[in-house]
């Protein structure tokens, strides 16, 4: 980002004839007009010029060239932005070799979690004359998704200026990451006495084996029980005896008297409990961990909603992550879902701040 | 650039055998180097300005190493198993960038190039140097953008595993329950260790 106080690029451009050309850097574009054909650059700012583009430069009537002649103290932008991505890129984050107009893209070598320490981002951004714009912190990405972008803004920046934005992104190391899923075996207890009975059919299991497939966990144990407190809670516990990575139970979440769930986890032993979140749909979600065992519990809102705060807390349990109840709060700020008729999540600001 | 004749010759001894994947990966990697104006690109200064990315571990791949003189090793052969017998010609200076795919139809032609031949496998290699270099491949004009972490030249990234203590190079490391780790570590691996 420039300040209004800084000053303008101090770069040194040099005329040269076209014939001394080879191996230096153009400091400005070359326009060449096909008539009926093409109008355009043929050459452009910052290019380096190579044997065969001689005759080219000929044809076009060019005898003499202005090229950079950058001093020590400052970086062509090109040289300035594969410096800064190197800085810039943590674990899980790639970007190629070719700057475009100055700009590099930083993309995900394999899925996961998307990682931005957006303190640093902000102080990166702060210093004059770099730049880096990303996705939203804790976003599921793909791999080979574009992830960010970075540039030296001026076409020669300062050496001091670079290291500074060197500095920022060593010091905070990594800046940007993706942080790839472990693979966990979950168990699902489906509750509510009317699905035990027969009187509605469940469609949770569907819904969470989805949800988990999707980031290469499997559902491997599921129980369906009616809403009695003392059997839901036998039965986390026995999913915890056999070791499942996570626990997920459906139903009993809200504030009614028949609602019992959140209830047996505490009654099978739980201690760290989270319940409510600032996520809608989702605010009656309970959040526990036994053992270092996710057991979410999924209010009713996710057999209708496709996306619920369960999509915004299973990648980051999946990735390693232990959120609590500041956690909870914090989706408070992006966590209105505005049911669009095309759900575009995670293209979208559900879940973002 | 040497002469057809001699660059089979050479590369049909460095594989072990002359077959119809020598002449068709001769052929291709002239031909890709042409496109993107290396004539020497087994020599310096060119040795540092070709990528080739491979799209199958056959006979041809091997002719293609010989004649540009890309190796796993220097970094500038890369292996991205498509099953497909195809090769990407990168000029890293220039950008010029070619893929090359050889035509299945050409295998229909090989009578036609070679009527006089009976044995096939003869048959289909002589047909191959036959072939007008349009029967036998299609070219694209590409554009890679050869990441960073993979470029030839010295090791630009090196990180630790945080379970074995390996090094891990050139970025192949995984994030994982907030620790980097290599892909070994990170389950990630080709292999069952014997107990």
């Amino acid at each position: 980002m420039r300040s209004d106080q800084t000053s303008l690029p101090q770069f040194v451009s040099k005329k040269i004839r076209v014939e001394e050309a080879i191996g230096t850097t153009l400091a400005h574009d070359i326009t060449e007009i096909k008539p009926g054909l093409f109008k355009g650059p043929s050459f452009r700012r910052g290019q380096r010029i190579q044997s065969e583009d001689l005759c080219h430069l000929m044809r076009l009537g060019k005898r003499h060239l202005y090229i950079l002649d950058l001093d020590d103290d400052h970086v062509h932008e090109d040289q300035a932005v594969l410096e800064l991505a190197q800085a810039l890129a943590g674990p899980g984050i790639t970007f190629g070799s070719q700057p475009n107009e100055g700009k590099l893209a930083l993309k995900a070598v394999y899925d996961g979690l998307l990682k931005i320490n957006v303190d640093a981002l902000v102080a990166f951004n702060l210093l004059p004359d770099v730049m880096c714009a990303s996705r939203h912190n804790n976003t599921p990405v793909k791999a080979g998704t574009l992830l960010a972008g970075t540039r030296a803004i001026p076409l020669a920046i300062e050496r001091a200026a670079l290291d500074q934005a060197l500095k920022i992104s060593q010091r905070n190391h990594p800046m940007i990451a993706v942080k790839s899923y472990q693979q966990v075996r979950a168990g699902l207890i489906i509750t509510g006495s009317e699905v035990y009975d027969g009187l509605i059919e469940d469609r949770f299991e569907t819904i969470v084996a989805g949800k988990l497939s999707a980031y290469g966990s499997t559902l491997v144990d599921r129980v369906i029980l009616p809403d009695d407190q003392p059997r839901i809670a036998d039965a986390v516990k026995t999913f915890i005896e056999r070791g499942l990575d996570l626990i997920v139970t459906t139903g009993g979440m809200s504030v009614d008297p028949d609602d019992v769930t959140r209830h047996a986890i505490r009654q099978a032993g739980v201690a760290e409990i989270y319940y409510s979140s600032g996520v809608l749909p989702g605010a009656m979600f309970q959040l526990a961990y036994q053992d270092d065992i996710p057991i979410l519990g999924i209010p009713a809102c996710a057999l209708y909603h496709r996306v619920t705060i369960f999509d915004l807390i299973l990648p980051r349990l999946l990735a390693g992550e232990h959120p609590d109840n500041r956690d909870l709060a914090a989706l408070a700020h992006g966590g209105l879902c505005l049911n669009c008729r095309t759900c575009k999540y995670p293209d979208c600001s559900f879940g973002k701040f | 650039m040497d002469d057809f004749e001699i660059l089979l010759k050479g590369s049909s001894e460095a594989h072990g055998h002359l077959c119809p994947g020598q002449v068709i990966g001769v052929r291709m990697a002239m031909l890709g180097c042409e496109l993107i104006g290396l004539d020497k690109p087994s020599q310096l200064p060119q040795i540092k300005s070709l990528i080739v990315y491979v799209e199958i571990d056959r006979c041809a791949t091997d002719a293609i190493a010989f004649v540009t003189g890309a190796r796993l090793g220097r970094r500038s052969l890369k292996l991205v198993n498509n099953g497909i017998m195809a090769a990407t010609f990168v000029n890293l200076d220039s950008g010029k960038a070619f893929r090359i795919r050889a035509r299945e139809t050409s295998r229909k032609l090989v009578a036609e190039y070679a009527p006089e031949v009976a044995d096939e496998r003869q048959q289909q290699l002589l047909a191959y140097k036959n072939m007008p270099l349009d029967h036998l491949f299609e070219v694209q004009a590409v554009a890679v953008d050869v990441p960073y972490n993979d470029l030839p030249g010295p090791t630009r990234f090196k990180n630790e595993c945080e379970s074995c203590g390996v090094i891990v190079r050139d970025k192949r490391e995984i994030y994982k329950n907030d620790q980097v780790l290599c892909r070994i570590c990170a389950g990630d691996s080709y292999f069952k260790g014997r107990t």
